[in-house]
Parts: C-alpha cells; structure tokens; sequence
C-alpha cells in the first residue's frame, strides 16, 4: 500500500454500448499511453476518467470521488484534450489559452509559457478560427498546460501534428510526468511512439485488455489479437529532437 | 475588428449614442421639441412639454430601451449557447412562442383581467418554444439543423396565431390588439408596459457576471466543464435568461424579429467574441438599435418598429448565410 492514494482510479466504470466494467488505477508521474482499435472506447475511457461523461461506476482522482468534488476545484486538478478542435468564435489564440486559467481566478500565470512551450508566441493575437487543424490543437494543448493540473487527459494529440510537433508534445508529456510529477494520458494509434511511454493501456471492444509496461503489453499476440497485425522487429526511421 | 486598444472606448461609445439617441427620441415627433422644452417638460415647467414627455415619449422609449437590451443579450446568451452564431430568438421560434402565448391570452380575454397575466403567458409560450428547440436541435446542432427547426417551430406557432385570428368569436378590438402582436410596434405604450418590462433590468444584472463563463461555453460544453465551468447550472440560467428576456420584450412589444442577431453579430465583428465584453454592450447596443428603428417608425409611413428591424435584418441575415456559405 503506498501512502498517497493514486491520482486516477476507476472501478466498474460502465456506459451501455461503449464501456464494460472498466477498473484502471494509475499512479503519479507517469505518461500513459490509451491504444485499442477504432470504436474500443478510447475516447469514452478519457471522458469518463476526467469526469465529463456519466457512468455507472466510480472514478476517483486522489482517493475522493469526482462527483463530490466543487467543479471549480476539478478544473485545477484535471483537464481534457478533445480529439476535435473546433471554434465557432473568432477568440484570439492567447485568449483560449488563457481559459486554462479560469478555475485559478483568471490569473493568467504560466499563459506565456504556454503558448511558448507549443510554437504560438507569434499566432498569439490571432483569431483561433483562422489557423489550421494542426495549429488549433496545439492551442488546446497549450491551454491544457495552462491549467497545470496534475491530471491531463489528451484524446489523440499527436494525430493531427506535423512530426516535429508531435515529438515535443511527447518530450513536454516527460517533462510533466518526470519533472512536475504529473501523469499524462495520451490515446493514441501509432505504436511505434510506445517506447517513450512508461505505461500502455489496451482497450479492446470497451473492455481492459491489458495494463503494464510497454515492453510488457505490447507483445506480437496481443497484437495479433486485438489488432490483427504481424509485429516485426525490423529496423525503421526512428526520428528524435535533435 | 476594431484594434484591441480602441476596443474598451466601445461601451463608453456605444453609452454615448445610446444618449444620443435617447435626447433624439425625446425631442423628435409629431412636435418638435428643443433640448431646452425637454428639460423643463422634465421638471413639469412646460405643461404641454410634460404631457408630451411623460405620457407620450418616456414610456415610449423606456419600452424601446428594455426591449432593445433584452432582444439583443438573448440573441447572445442563444449563440453562445448553441454555439452557432445564427441562432437567435426571432429564427428559433421563441419569440413567436412569446406572441402566440401573449395572442391565446388577448383571445382568451386574460389579458383584461390582469395585466400580469399577458408577460405571463407569453413567458409561457416562449419557455414552451424553447423545450422544442431544445428537443429539435441539440447543443453544437449545425446551422441546418437549428434554422430547420426554427422554421418548423415558426410555421407551427404563425398556424396556432392564424386560427386564433380567424376564430369567429373574437371582436374587431382584439383582432387589432392580436396584430398589434404579431406586427411588433411601440405605439401607445404607457407606463404599466414599463413596469411589465422591467424586470429585463434584474435579469440583465444576473446576466452582467457571466460573460466570462459564456466564453468557455461557446468554445465547446465539454471543455468548458473540464477548465472548471459549472455547464449545467450555466446552461440552465443561460436559457432562462434567454427565454424570459424574450418573453418579456415580446409580450409588451410583440415580436421584433433580428435584432438578437444584428446586434451581437455587429458587436463582435466591431470588438471581438470575449462575452465580458460582448454582455454590457449588447444591453447598451441593442437599446441604440431598437430606439433609432423606432426613431425611424415613428417618421410615419405606416412604418411599424417590427417591420423597420426586419427591413433592416432580413437582408442582414441574407448576407451573413452568404459570408458563412
């Protein structure tokens, strides 16, 4: 038994058609990789676990039940990343990363840091609306980091980024786990970034299918079950930050 | 858009025409009055001038005033809402919820009964047309879908008015006062319409601090949830707001279509989309709007306060489906 209680933990979490008795706990400082096929309630896990989604079940973060914790209070300590980032209104890039701000009292510490930290210093007054898809997730994700909250649930950040982008937001997600003591879970598809992960989460048909290390989980038959590929070991282009 | 610096001169601006505006309503009319006869018809030193002031043109106004701020803060509160900058209570059917509810009550013979009883039954239609909309177009519904459901919404309340219309029963009397409703108009208004429209003050106050939590919610429900928003009670005072300020501007003024979409969409195209901003000057913006259309109707003609916000929105609104297409 460890003495502090696990940031997320989540007990028989169950939503008709999407989720079945779902039981996942996830400690402290760690970087956490959502993979499952399409339709294996990925997205439905990250939306219950950051409280947003009713299901039957418990998701308690810190050892206390979401549900009994002031909404305000849950915007310091969680915050979701939608796959999508879609802007009806013209708010300016800074503007939207300052909302990570508004359970802090608008405070607007860490904005410029921020939107540093995700290439967007020189697109800070422009109209969120006008940047590309790839751009407009970095906002989000930039907004998320605003918030500084101990638990980040991102839905497939990595997708809609140029390779660059996508390998700094996985260098940022270390950062935060092993520098800030945060834990970061990231759903994702491509596997071949596992290895910078500390732990992988497999989804199969709404179901856990195996919890652990990367090297662990991720074997050629588990694979070749739940995602009916052939794994080879074959060297590749591995790409880092230079 | 107007440069982030020039942007908080907008509400002092926007204060400025609406006084304007104000002294312009006051002084111009089937007799001319000079800002100094309006200052003694103030203080009842010009007999004739007080007559003019206080029984004809303040009621007027104020009735203008309240209805202008609310039409134009819950068309705001609705785009922010349904996070379609479209939506509005005219093209959604609420207003005519409002009329139809104010229309059964004037047939029914309510309205005689107590003055209270028409805002209420308008509130009642309006919060009737509101369920719909909500049931016909969910949160983050597409343009379609929204303005399909309005134009369901507004074909089905124009049938429920028509019939009422064209029941037998009703006297010649209430035939007029029923178009007088659907027209939209500011003629005779007195001070009893003030009082029944009054309460857009209050609620414009509830609305006042919000404008910071609007802001997370028109980017999206759920990320407003998770930044800290509490969505459900948000949403829930939102389309409160929204439904009884129409309610209200409708039954003393009967439906005055667009100005929930001109003026909001005006005002962030001038200042940008942050709610804390958008909120004071909608109120202020929307008063200008509905006083210098009723300035406009009241220059004879046959000219109807209704009819002058939509020859002045229809074509608007033409334009923004263009922009948007």
């Amino acid at each position: 038994m460890s003495a502090t209680p696990d940031i997320l933990e989540i007990c028989g979490a169950t939503v008709p058609d999407r989720l079945h008795d779902l039981a996942l706990r996830l400690p402290r400082g760690q970087m956490v990789g959502l993979v499952g096929p399409n339709g294996s309630g990925k997205s439905t896990l990250l939306q219950v676990a950051a409280g947003l989604l009713p299901a039957r079940g418990v998701v308690r973060w810190d050892g206390r039940a979401v549900g009994s914790i002031p909404v305000v209070e849950r915007g310091r300590m969680t915050t979701w990343v939608p796959q999508e980032a879609q802007f009806e209104f013209g708010f300016s890039v800074r503007a939207v990363v300052a909302q990570g701000r508004f359970a802090h009292g608008d405070d607007d510490a860490g904005v410029d840091e921020a939107l540093a930290r995700f290439d967007l210093t020189t697109l800070a007054e422009r109209p969120v609306n006008h940047l590309s898809g790839g751009e407009r997730h970095r906002v989000l994700l930039a907004r998320a980091l605003a918030t500084q909250a101990p638990l980040q649930l991102w839905d497939e950040p990595l997708a809609p980024l140029d390779v660059r982008h996508a390998l700094e937001v996985l260098m940022l997600a270390r950062e935060l786990t092993h520098g800030r003591g945060s834990t970061v879970v990231i759903s994702l598809h491509d596997l071949r970034v596992a290895h910078c992960l500390d732990a992988i989460v497999v989804l199969q048909a709404g179901r856990l299918r195996a919890a652990g290390s990367p090297t662990e989980v991720l074997t050629p038959e588990l694979l070749l079950d739940v995602f009916g590929v052939k794994a080879h070991n074959a060297p590749g282009l591995v790409l880092e930050l230079p | 858009m107007i440069p982030r610096g020039a942007a908080r001169f907008a509400l002092p601006v926007a204060i400025t025409v609406l006084a304007v505006f104000t002294l312009g309503a006051l002084a111009v009319g089937d007799m001319w009055l000079s800002p100094a006869r309006i200052w003694a018809g103030l203080w009842r030193e010009d007999e004739l001038a007080a007559t003019i002031l206080w029984q004809i043109r303040m009621p007027r106004l104020c009735v203008a005033v309240l209805v202008g701020a609310a039409l134009s803060a819950s068309g705001l509160i609705m785009q922010a809402y349904f996070r379609n900058s479209l939506a509005s209570p005219g093209l959604l059917g609420v207003s005519a919820g409002g009329a139809a509810g104010a229309v059964v009550a004037i047939a029914a013979g309510w309205a005689t009964v107590s003055l209270l009883l028409l805002p209420m039954a308008a509130i009642v239609g309006a919060v009737l047309s509101t369920g719909a909309v909500l049931i016909l177009a969910r949160r983050g519904a597409s343009t379609e879908r929204l303005l399909l459901a309005g134009i369901a919404l507004n074909a089905l309340l124009g049938a429920v008015t028509s019939y009422v219309l064209t029941s037998s029963v009703l006297t010649y009397e209430r035939n007029a006062q029923i178009l007088f409703w659907l027209l939209g108009g500011l003629e005779d208004r007195t001070w009893e319409h003030v009082a029944m429209a009054a309460p857009i003050c209050l609620l414009a106050v509830v609305l006042w601090p919000l404008g910071r939590p609007m802001d997370l919610l028109s980017l999206g429900s759920r990320e407003a949830q998770s930044l800290g928003v509490d969505v459900v009670r948000l949403r829930r005072v939102l389309l409160g707001l929204a439904t009884v300020l129409t309610a209200l501007a409708t039954s003393v003024a009967g439906t005055v279509g667009f100005v929930g979409l001109v003026v909001p969409h005006v005002l962030r195209l001038l200042v940008g989309p942050e709610h804390r901003r958008l909120v004071p000057l909608a109120l202020v913006g929307g008063a200008a709007f509905v006083l210098a259309c009723d300035m406009i109707a009241r220059s004879g003609g046959g000219l109807r306060l209704g009819i002058v916000t939509s020859l002045v929105g229809g074509p608007f609104f033409l334009w923004l489906l263009r922009r948007q297409a």
